[in-house]
């Protein structure tokens, strides 16, 4: 058990209370053990493990094409982080420069994939907080969203677009559909800004979340926390600041206090504005020229690592080349570092807290279950 | 008595009750379809669903036993909380306030207290498979704590019915008893003659207040959100009904809106003095009232979050405090 969470009875825990693999409150198949006194939670541990499929065992030997395009299987929310990330490594390996469009045209994807899962972060935040009013009108903000990414993209979820040494011919961005991205971007701005007006003056919502679940800095640091999650606690780190794709942008790193399920609310809510920013900057001033080099050829590498700031916070791909085959593929997604952290938010707090405390790191568990359990007989 | 008085008193009684069962299946369509859709900007259900055609169509399904130390019990308290509510809304009826110590506010709070106490052993009873009967290789070597006492959802649920008795179902018995202390009397009969001498006790400053906190009450008391603490989809999920499966489910279905009627008149009868009878025009406000409670509480329930005890404790004695004043104001 945690030793800052003071307790008026430490050691004591009366009764285990356990949720899932399947809950009500929980989208993906999680196990988490909460250790309560009197409804208030002293320990918790979150097991995950029922939803391993081994990606990264059936990419091995794939052609790095196909390897790259099952890698858009390990999340239906942020499918474009991983494929681009799974493309970057290629890239990094094989020395390929992106064509500066190329180039944009990713960064406006990712950045519709962040307003995506954020919308939906929301959505799903408000749906454990019992506020279905709130999560329904997430929902509808969000359809514009999915539209976007279903224009460029031909699918709402899992776009293929990146490959490698650009992005698909399908998704160039003609003049039509560079005035739809410009409107969505202004009924969004406008839907989300009234949205936060809505939420924070709610005061019933205000009371439920204000001081709810607390990561502080420190412990976030102790723990590894990653993503918004981390910045949630005052801690400026956006891993975009260091991309070289995002070096054109202006866009401030946000971050709030405190690391409780308001300021974690907030923050994603105040991250959807700065994905606006860019995608609008992004739109301003896309270059002219190909989407896609198609110059390079292929050859062996050792293996290459490629870090990328995703809207769950940090991710990681990496493989080496053998042939065009993917050899010794590991990917690691921002959940797997965050699960200490929604171990640590509940504690201290009332058991209907517990689920807003571990939805309040964002978790994406089915991403995150690529662990191999060996049993020693 | 006569034997017309007698057949008419029969027939009063038993139309009431079968009006009431007929407008109950309605409400809580009524309130799924046009309040939580409306509000949410969705098409929502078939207005007949979730009260008429979901409890039709699970009289045809399957029975299953469930997962409970004594199922047959566990089955049955369904239809306990049925039996308790019919007899709150047949005492509520004018041609049965003969009956003296029953037709009066004592014996409909024991007979609420009644579907209160089903809900404790409802949850006490309940040990479903969503809950900690479901397999899964956790508590394995290296799992923390390893002996500590394993529950249920559904005891927790039991624990916070336990909890809704000894105080959160407060406000509305202080509601009820403001019309008690304005006719000086707790008999249903009194209570009604009175507001026919004196106008409506709503209509009064104790009532006006008695009424707001009679509302927030029948809100606690039927479960809804904010106050669903009962069956919080965030942790116990469904609370005491996980286990109930195909007619003992629709029974239940059946109980909630049967209960939303039966609160609706006892309103009637408490602050408008219009006990419903099949032979009055009164039914109609009966029905209004039965009507309008609903969509208040769906408005209410689709602007709010789920209470904890830290909002859940001081809004019930903020309620109940408002009761006491309108209970003193009704003396004075």
């Amino acid at each position: 058990m945690d030793e800052d969470k003071k307790s008026s009875r430490p050691g004591v825990i009366e009764t285990e209370i356990t949720m899932g693999p399947v809950h009500s409150a929980a989208i993906e198949p999680y196990r988490v053990r909460l250790f309560v006194e009197d409804e208030i939670v002293k320990d918790a541990e979150i097991t995950v493990g029922v939803n391993h499929r081994g990606i990264e065992r059936i990419m091995e030997g794939l052609p790095v094409e196909k390897a790259n395009s099952l890698t858009e299987k390990i999340c239906g929310i942020c499918s474009n982080s991983h494929i681009w990330n799974s493309v970057l490594v290629a890239e990094k390996g094989l020395g390929i420069e992106v064509p500066e469009r190329a180039a944009y045209i990713r960064v406006i994807m990712e950045e519709l994939e962040r307003l995506h899962s954020h919308l939906l972060y929301l959505a799903h935040g408000n749906e454990v907080l019992g506020h279905e009013t709130f999560a329904m009108r997430l929902f509808y903000i969000r359809e514009t969203v999915m539209e976007l990414l279903r224009m460029i993209g031909g699918n709402r979820v899992q776009y293929g677009v990146s490959i490698i040494g650009g992005v698909r011919p399908r998704c160039e961005l003609d003049e039509m559909r560079i005035q739809k991205i410009i409107q969505g971007m202004d009924y969004l701005e406008e839907k989300i800004a009234d949205f936060a007006d809505r939420f924070v003056s709610d005061p019933m919502v205000i009371s439920r979340i204000t001081g709810t679940c607390p990561i502080p800095k420190k412990e976030a640091l102790r723990l590894a926390v990653s993503g918004p999650t981390l910045r949630a606690t005052g801690v400026e780190l956006d891993l975009r600041r260091d991309m070289k794709e995002y070096d054109p942008f202006e866009f401030d790193v946000i971050t709030q206090e405190g690391g409780d399920v308001k300021a974690n609310l907030l923050m994603r809510v105040l991250e959807s504005f700065e994905s606006i920013k860019i995608i609008r900057q992004a739109i301003k001033d896309l270059p002219k020229g190909p989407i896609t080099d198609r110059s390079w050829e292929m050859q062996d590498t050792d293996v290459i690592k490629s870090y990328i700031e995703v809207p769950r916070g940090r991710l990681y791909h990496s493989y080496r080349l053998e042939d065009g085959r993917v050899r010794g593929s590991i990917v690691r997604t921002p959940s797997m570092t965050n699960i200490g952290a929604m171990q640590y938010a509940c504690i201290g707090h009332h058991i209907t807290d517990a689920q807003l405390g571990i939805v309040q790191c964002d978790p994406c568990f089915t991403c995150t279950d690529r662990a191999i359990q060996i049993i020693k007989l | 008595m006569e034997a017309s008085t007698i057949i008419y008193s029969t027939a009063a009684v038993i139309g009431t009750i079968i009006v009431a069962f007929i407008v109950s299946l309605w409400l809580p369509g009524i309130e799924r379809k046009f309040v939580h859709a409306r509000i949410q900007q969705r098409i929502g259900p078939p207005i007949s669903s979730p009260g008429f055609m979901a409890p039709l169509k699970f009289f045809f399904k399957e029975t299953i036993t469930p997962n409970s130390p004594v199922p047959r019990l566990y089955n049955a308290l369904p239809l306990v909380a049925i039996l308790s509510i019919f007899f709150i809304l047949l005492f509520l009826i004018p041609q049965m306030y003969f009956l003296g110590a029953l037709a009066s506010v004592i014996a409909i709070v024991g007979l609420l207290k009644v579907e209160e106490v089903i809900y404790v052993f409802m949850g006490s009873l309940s040990q479903s498979v969503m809950s900690l009967s479901m397999p899964f290789p956790d508590v394995v070597k290296g799992a923390k704590h390893q002996k500590v006492t394993r529950s249920f959802l559904e005891n927790l649920s039991s624990l916070r019915a336990f909890r809704l008795i000894a105080f959160g179902s407060f406000p509305l018995y202080l509601a009820i008893f403001v019309p008690v202390a304005m006719a000086g009397s707790v008999f249903l009969g009194d209570i009604v003659s009175y507001q026919q001498i004196h106008g409506p006790i709503l209509f009064t400053v104790a009532g006006a207040i008695g009424a707001i906190v009679f509302f927030m009450g029948y809100m606690i008391l039927l479960n809804e959100y904010p106050f669903a603490i009962l069956k919080t989809k965030a942790d116990v999920i469904e609370g005491p009904y996980m286990e109930y499966a195909a007619k003992y489910r629709a029974y239940n279905y059946i109980a909630r809106g049967f209960l939303m009627f039966a609160l609706g008149a006892l309103f009637s009868v408490l602050f408008l003095g219009i006990p419903p009878n099949l032979f009055s025009v009164g039914i109609l406000v009966n029905i209004v009232v039965a009507l309008l409670f609903p969509i208040f509480m769906a408005v209410m329930s689709a602007f709010s979050p789920i209470f904890t005890n830290k909002q859940f404790y001081p809004v019930v004695t903020g309620l109940s405090l408002l009761g006491v004043l309108a209970i003193i104001a009704a003396f004075i």
